[in-house]
Formats: C-alpha cells, sequence, structure tokens
C-alpha cells in the first residue's frame, strides 16, 4: 500500500479550488491526480499552478503529445491531439498531470509554456516534431529528431511504421540519397501458447 | 631467399607478406559507437578483454588516422550522410566491421521509418558481427577474421 505524505485528494482540493472553472474534467486514479483544461484557459491555468499558494508547480517534468485517432478501437468522439503536462511542486511534494485538448484536428494548436518553465523548449519541439503540434509562443519551433528535411509526423497514428522514403548510397552522385520505401508492411499479431493452468492459473 | 645474407644478419621476403603482416598487426579502430554496442566495443578495448593482446589497440578519434571502422549501434537515416562523410574520409586500404544486427541488416528497428535497413546500403562491409549486442569476445573474434581477410589480400595486382 503506497503511503502519502500528501494525499492526492488533498492537492486535487487545492488544485480546484486555485483553478475555479478553468477545471473542465478531474480525477484521481490509481494515486495520481488528473486534470483537463480547456485550450483557452490553458496558459492562465498553467500560471495559477506554479505560483497559486497550494499547488506550487515549480517544476516541468514532462510535457508530450498524444494522439486519440484510434483511441478506444476507434470509438471515441473528440478531439484528436492532447498535450499532457507532468508536473512536479518539490516545496509541497505533489505532482500534477494536466491535460490540454487541441481545438482544431486539421492544424493542432495550442499557446507555448515556454514563458513559464523553461524546460517546456525541447518537449515542445518534440511534440511538434512527432505529432505536429503547433505552440504559438514559442520562439524556436524546429524539428527535434527526425532527420533535416523529414516529412510527416511519425507518431500519428495514421503515419505507417515503416514510413515513406528509405535510405541507400548512391554511387554515380556519390552521396547518400533517399528513395521510396521498398519493404513491405508487416502485420504483427502476437499468439499466446501456454498449457492450462500455466503459473498456478485457474 | 637469397644465398649467403641470413648469415649477415639479413632476412628475404616478399613485399605483399611484409606489407600484409604490417597491416594485419596494427589495425588501428575508428571510434564510431551509435548505440549500446559501443559499450561492448569499449569493454573488447578494456583490461578484461584486451583487443591490444591482437594488435588492433589504437583506437582513433579521427578517420584519417584509422584503417578499420567499427559501426557499432543503429544508423539512423540522419546519422547516415554523416556516416558515409567519415567513411570517405579515411585514406585506402580502409575495412569496415559491421557490428551487431542493427547495424548488420536494421535488426528490431528494420521497419522503423527512420533506421537504415543495414550499414551496407552505405559502405561496403567486411565482417558482421552478429549478436544484439555482440558480446567483446565476438567483436575480437570478428577483428581476428578480418585479419584473416587482410593477411590473403594481394597488395601487388600481379598480370
Amino acid at each position: 500500500m503506497t503511503t502519502f505524505s500528501v494525499t492526492p485528494e488533498a492537492t486535487q482540493a487545492a488544485i480546484v479550488a486555485a483553478l475555479g472553472d478553468k477545471v473542465q474534467r478531474t480525477s484521481v486514479a490509481l494515486g495520481e491526480v488528473d486534470v483537463v483544461v480547456s485550450a483557452d484557459d490553458y496558459h492562465a491555468a498553467v500560471l495559477i499552478l506554479r505560483d497559486a499558494p497550494g499547488c506550487k508547480f515549480e517544476q516541468l517534468i514532462d510535457l508530450c503529445g498524444v494522439d486519440y485517432s484510434e483511441y478506444k478501437g476507434g470509438t471515441y468522439e473528440g478531439p484528436r491531439f492532447c498535450v499532457v503536462l507532468q508536473l512536479l511542486s518539490v516545496s509541497l511534494n505533489q505532482r500534477l498531470r494536466l491535460k490540454v485538448f487541441a481545438t482544431d484536428d486539421a492544424m493542432p494548436m495550442v499557446v507555448s509554456v515556454t514563458d513559464v518553465w523553461a524546460a517546456a523548449d525541447w518537449y515542445e519541439r518534440e511534440a511538434f516534431d512527432l505529432f505536429g503540434i503547433m505552440f504559438d509562443g514559442h520562439s524556436d519551433l524546429r524539428r527535434i529528431l527526425t532527420d533535416y528535411g523529414f516529412i510527416g509526423h511519425p507518431f500519428r497514428k495514421d503515419f505507417p511504421t515503416s514510413g515513406y522514403v528509405e535510405m541507400r548510397y548512391d554511387a554515380e552522385q556519390a552521396r547518400v540519397v533517399y528513395q521510396p520505401v521498398t519493404i513491405e508492411a508487416r502485420e504483427i499479431t502476437p499468439r499466446i501458447i501456454r498449457e492450462n493452468n500455466y503459473g498456478g492459473l485457474k | 631467399m637469397i644465398e649467403g645474407v641470413l648469415n649477415e644478419g639479413f632476412v628475404t621476403t616478399s613485399y605483399d607478406s611484409v606489407m600484409n603482416w604490417a597491416r594485419t598487426g596494427s589495425v588501428w579502430p575508428m571510434t564510431f559507437g551509435l548505440a549500446c554496442c559501443a559499450v561492448e566495443m569499449m569493454h573488447s578495448a578494456t583490461a578484461r578483454y584486451d583487443l591490444a593482446r591482437f594488435g588492433a589497440e589504437v583506437f582513433r578519434a579521427s578517420p584519417r588516422q584509422s584503417d578499420l571502422m567499427i559501426v557499432a549501434g543503429t544508423l539512423t537515416n540522419k546519422m547516415a550522410p554523416a556516416f558515409r562523410k567519415v567513411y570517405d574520409q579515411m585514406s585506402e586500404p580502409r575495412r569496415v566491421i559491421s557490428m551487431g544486427s542493427c547495424a548488420n541488416g536494421g535488426g528490431y528497428y528494420h521497419y522503423s521509418y527512420s533506421v537504415v535497413r543495414g550499414c551496407d546500403r552505405i559502405v561496403p562491409v567486411d565482417v558482421y558481427v552478429p549478436g544484439c549486442p555482440p558480446t567483446a569476445e565476438a567483436l575480437i573474434y570478428g577483428i581476428m577474421q578480418l585479419q584473416l581477410k587482410i593477411r590473403r589480400t594481394e597488395t601487388i595486382a600481379r598480370a
């Protein structure tokens, strides 16, 4: 049994009190506090979360994108792209997962939080690179991981695993060139074969 | 063998043999660690495995000073142009060992959008060392195979 010096419920109550009606949805699951805010309230909300007395989330642990397009087998109805922030308050010893959904699926855009936490800089570049989520107000929104001149956003669910291009050396041009991908996509269906009562299962 | 010179402290042999003997015993590998295989490559050079015993001890940080490139790890699309450039900067005779599954054929990342499916798509490879990652012993064995290959080389082509 996990013991908490600050219970998640107390953290949640303090956050809800500080954010007020900016909270769209909130829950406590597996001892972790989850809060959803709207894209319009996002920047005001993170400022409150950083500065309000009961919140004090001084530190951004992680920021990433999520593509919900195939969530729950495609039955999910709602905004496609989400930005998830993991926040930590060292002074109050509490954590928070903050989610904000981008309103436009075709051109997902949320406000940058680099002015609130400098650590968001490269995380936002990563989310832009892999999911194509734009961060308004980011000073240097370039790709960070994929190749120079890469086309597409590989962590989107509609991006094929093997991509569209592959690389080889061209002896005539004496340089490395891109060519259309030559391998077939592979369907991997894991099969689990185990005898009855495996590992003492009933 | 020229008659009589051995008594005066000389040995005669063919130029080929001396050349290949020298090249076999002083393979200078280029430090080209790309991923976890690089750790095994480092192990092979340290005291326990001691690659120096086989005459391949001096890892160089410059391609211009080395005659072997050990491709240790996953070669990504983004790295491939730099990899080819480094290979082009090596002076002849140059050789390449592909170390580990990723360098051999993409390995675990064969179906990925960002990984070259084998470093032999970018440069010619002399020896493939299998494993994920190969042990330091396996890499040393690969280097010894390369040494056998070097020893068999005919430096001076005969008509």
